[in-house]
């Protein structure tokens, strides 16, 4: 189905609600409906299986215009359709989406502890972001708060989750923890060896990115956004440079275009063997581990070389990119390439074959396409359980319009898929990097484009090695943007961990953790952190 | 007085206290040493293991405050005592046992268990969630395990005819009793990683699901203490295999070599394989350890009854 035709059934299966519709951009419809008929709004899409839930955006139209604006997008395929629902700016309230999409409730509460938005009927209410001691009533993206105030503190209680009774066993992981190396905070109630309840807190390293993007330039955003993720960092560079400079109406050169694309695949590879490591030692092979860790220095490398960073490679500038790649560099990923190719077919062979290994993973945390589809699952997550799903095929950006992917998937939908989706992803990304290096275009490596970006409203999506990075971007026509909104796809993959925990070992909970690849710091973004010493 | 110092020296010097010591940290440094080379990385330098041990003795031991402080304090002590005494009774750097008596290859058995045993009670005393959980894993891995362990050291027992291990040494010397029992001495060396929680069997210290288990909450000296426990019991399990499946030991070159070659097989394994759940541990041992050491006594009681 091409995006036309996507968007005229959207728009006739949402025409009883419709207030006023619109095309923004060729790709995407806009309605605007009112914040009651949401549900029944996405009840709609998913009955006539409309596309997934991709993101919902809080937008304060500020105390001039006296509302608030509710975004849902969903996306199928490249086409995209936005409900827009305007509320007041205090005392909104909205329906939840939870018995739709489960993963709506992640969005939701981000609304309401933001924007202080009412969601009614929502299984979860607690604080998913701010941290336990944020005041209550101040809601940090509204256009009047200002970061630079230092915020009271609150009295709390020590329990992060409050309704707990006496009976339970609970065992706690995270966030300072030596089995999860990274900030989140897990709660498994368990009878004996298994999970019967599982619950989740994030924040804990908020960075109040989202709000800092409003009062920096397009250009200082630039790096600010790169470090959203320390293993994507260029999927996010990339997915904010498309996204201004659609809205600046310049479209980067081919060769900037490709090596984009090089940098991702490498960005890819160097994830992904990352993830092999963490997971393979979360089950307990640490051998596995240091030795995929170790050829992961390859890649690592390789983007030392071209970018002379080793994480935030800041190869993107708007309207190009910053550096070329030279034919002895490309020699040198060639060789690379060839090295990993090897050794990643024998880890293929490895996580496939090895028994006691299997003995972990398969058939472990099995998650079925229609489960899939319902939890909103992204990314080799999603494509592990036979769900189609991958921005890079779907709804093709950039240089990957001219340089097309395949898409691996199984239909397992257990560990053990996810690890085969994604290695053998990394063979389709080694070959795609090869062909680049074989057909690198000649052109410029950037263009010119204004300080001052036009006004308007754009959404860019991106294929993370994760999955579905989703941006909404908003410029007021200055030269700093009105407001940037950033889903990445770690939030949308937590449904997979909560819905499969409890049943299952509490040997098991640290490999269903690691199997959906989970990013924490690019999950955390959005707090305003005051800086208590003043230099 | 010479007579009278000679049991204290026993105990202090050799074969136990010091000497056990001293070659538990050894082998404490080549398993660390090794994996780490076998999992290409460099690993510790020769002292690394010492060190360890004497920052872990020099620092302040902190003391849970729901934990029972005596109990707290003297299980590592008991779980120290009972690996230096079990090693009274195995033939220490191929020399004699410096006690023996009949029925020692059970005492033995059991004092190596006492390590298992106060690591669990540890556990549960220091009341954390991780230590409990630990302790629980502990204890159902010892289930599973000691059963089997105890049945395979016992086949060469059997072909000997004596529950003495210095008599069981010299009754089947010159003979490889790994040769005619090899799933005995299987099940003995599984089980002896099932014993020192080492890899795949390393459930009950899991780190990425329950931190350091029924050891969470044990710093400085009792942490310390435990550690030294763990590595004596490698030191005597190792001997009492060696002694009782590979021809025994007569002499420390023999010991020295017959240890290692055991020790390089357990480190092997560790590399290779994956850790498992408690519950597929429990499984293993049930399912295939018991059965198969419980087949290979069925046919050496058949052919000890035959030859008769």
């Amino acid at each position: 189905m091409n995006t036309l035709t996507s968007l005229e059934q959207a728009e006739k299966i949402l025409a009883p609600w419709t207030k006023e519709a619109a095309r923004p951009e060729p790709n995407r419809l806009d309605i605007i409906i009112s914040g009651d008929d949401v549900f029944a709004c996405t009840a709609a899409l998913k009955q006539e299986s409309w596309g997934y839930l991709s993101a919902i955006t809080g937008l304060d139209l500020g105390p001039d215009a006296g509302a608030l604006e509710a975004l849902y997008h969903f996306c199928q395929g490249a086409a995209i359709t936005t409900l827009r629902a305007r509320l007041p700016r205090q005392g909104g309230s909205l329906p939840t989406l939870y018995p739709l999409y489960p993963v709506s409730s992640f969005f939701e509460r981000e609304l309401s502890e933001m924007f202080g938005i009412t969601v009614i009927n929502t299984p979860d209410s607690n604080r998913l972001f701010l941290p336990d001691d944020w005041p209550v009533g101040v809601f940090p993206m509204l256009k009047e708060f200002d970061p630079k105030v230092e915020q009271p503190r609150m009295e709390t209680s020590s329990q992060t989750f409050p309704s707990q009774d006496g009976q339970k066993f609970y065992v706690p992981i995270g966030p300072q923890h030596p089995a999860l190396k990274e900030p989140g905070h897990f709660e498994f109630t368990v009878d004996g060896e298994v999970i019967t309840e599982a619950r989740m807190r994030l924040g804990y390293v908020h960075r109040g990115i989202e709000k800092a993007v409003e009062g920096q330039n397009w250009v200082q955003n630039l790096y600010l956004l790169e470090r959203v993720c320390g293993i994507c960092s260029h999927t996010h560079a990339t997915a904010y440079v498309m996204g201004v400079e659609r809205l600046a109406g310049v479209e980067a050169p081919l060769r900037a275009q490709a090596i984009r694309e090089v940098i991702a695949g490498l960005e890819r590879i160097h994830s992904h063997l990352l993830w092999l490591g963490v997971s393979a030692h979360e089950a307990g092979f640490d051998t596995l581990f240091m030795y995929s860790w170790r050829d992961r220095e390859t890649v690592m490398d390789i983007l030392e070389a071209l970018s002379g960073n080793r994480v935030n490679y800041s190869a993107n500038i708007i309207g190009g990119v910053k550096f070329d790649i030279y034919p002895e560099q490309a020699a040198t990923i060639r060789t690379g390439l060839e090295y990993l190719e090897e050794r990643i077919r024998h880890y293929l062979d490895i996580v496939t074959s090895d028994t006691l290994f299997l003995q972990r993973t398969r058939g472990v945390g099995q998650i079925n396409r229609e489960e899939a589809t319902h939890l909103g699952l992204l990314g080799p997550t999603a494509r592990a359980s036979g769900v189609l799903r991958d921005v890079r095929v779907e709804a093709p950006y950039g240089p990957y319009t001219r340089y097309p992917v395949s898409i691996v998937t199984s239909e397992a939908g257990d560990l053990e898929a996810r690890f085969i989706v994604r290695l053998k992803e990394l063979f389709v990304t080694i070959n795609a990097i090869r062909t680049i290096l074989d057909n690198l275009p000649e052109s410029e490596m950037s263009v010119r484009v204004p300080r001052r970006i036009p006004a308007g409203e754009t959404i860019s999506r991106v294929e993370a090695p994760r999955g579905e990075a989703f941006y909404f971007i908003k410029s007021n026509g200055s030269d700093k943007p009105e407001r940037i909104k950033i889903r990445t796809p770690s939030l949308c993959n937590w449904t997979a961990v909560l819905s499969k925990a409890p049943g299952s070992q509490l040997a098991d909970a640290p490999l269903l953790i690691a199997g959906m690849d989970p990013c924490f710091s690019c999950n955390d973004r959005m707090i305003t952190v005051k800086r208590l010493e003043h230099s | 007085m010479f007579s009278a110092l000679q049991p204290l020296a026993q105990i202090l010097l050799f074969p136990a206290g010091l000497f056990l010591v001293i070659n538990g940290i050894v082998i404490e440094w080549i398993d660390r040493k090794l994996v780490a080379r076998l999992q290409n990385r460099i690993g510790p330098r020769w002292f690394q293991p010492l060190a360890d041990l004497v920052k872990l003795l020099a620092k302040e031991e902190i003391l849970p405050a729901a934990a029972n402080p005596w109990l707290f304090i003297g299980l590592p002590m008991i779980a120290l005592a009972g690996c230096l005494t079990a090693a009274l009774y195995v033939p220490i750097m191929g020399l004699q046992p410096a006690y023996s008596f009949s029925g020692d290859l059970i005492v033995t058995l059991y004092l190596l268990s006492l390590l298992t045993l106060s690591k669990g009670i540890a556990g549960w005393n220091t009341t954390n969630r991780f230590s409990l959980v630990g302790a629980t894993r502990g204890f159902t891995q010892l289930f599973a395990y000691e059963a089997p362990f105890l049945l395979a050291l016992l086949g060469p027992a059997i072909a000997a005819r004596s529950w003495q291990i210095d008599t069981i040494i010299q009754r089947n010397a010159g003979s490889w009793i790994i040769l005619t029992q090899p799933i005995g001495f299987l099940v003995a060396l599984i089980g002896l990683m099932g014993k020192l929680e080492l890899p795949p069997f390393d459930a009950p210290e899991a780190e990425t699901e329950i931190v350091a288990g029924a050891m969470t909450e044990y710093s400085g000296r009792g942490l310390a203490l435990f550690n030294i426990a763990k590595s004596v019991e490698f030191v005597v399990g190792l001997t009492l295999v060696a002694a009782l499946y590979l021809g025994g030991v007569n002499n420390p070159l023999e010991y020295l070599l017959k240890t290692l070659f055991i020790l390089v097989i357990l480190i092997s394994l560790q590399t290779l394989l994956t850790r498992l759940r408690i519950d597929q541990t429990v499984g293993l041992w049930w399912r295939f350890g018991t059965i198969l050491v419980l087949i290979q006594w069925m046919v050496l009681i058949v052919w000890k009854a035959s030859a008769l």
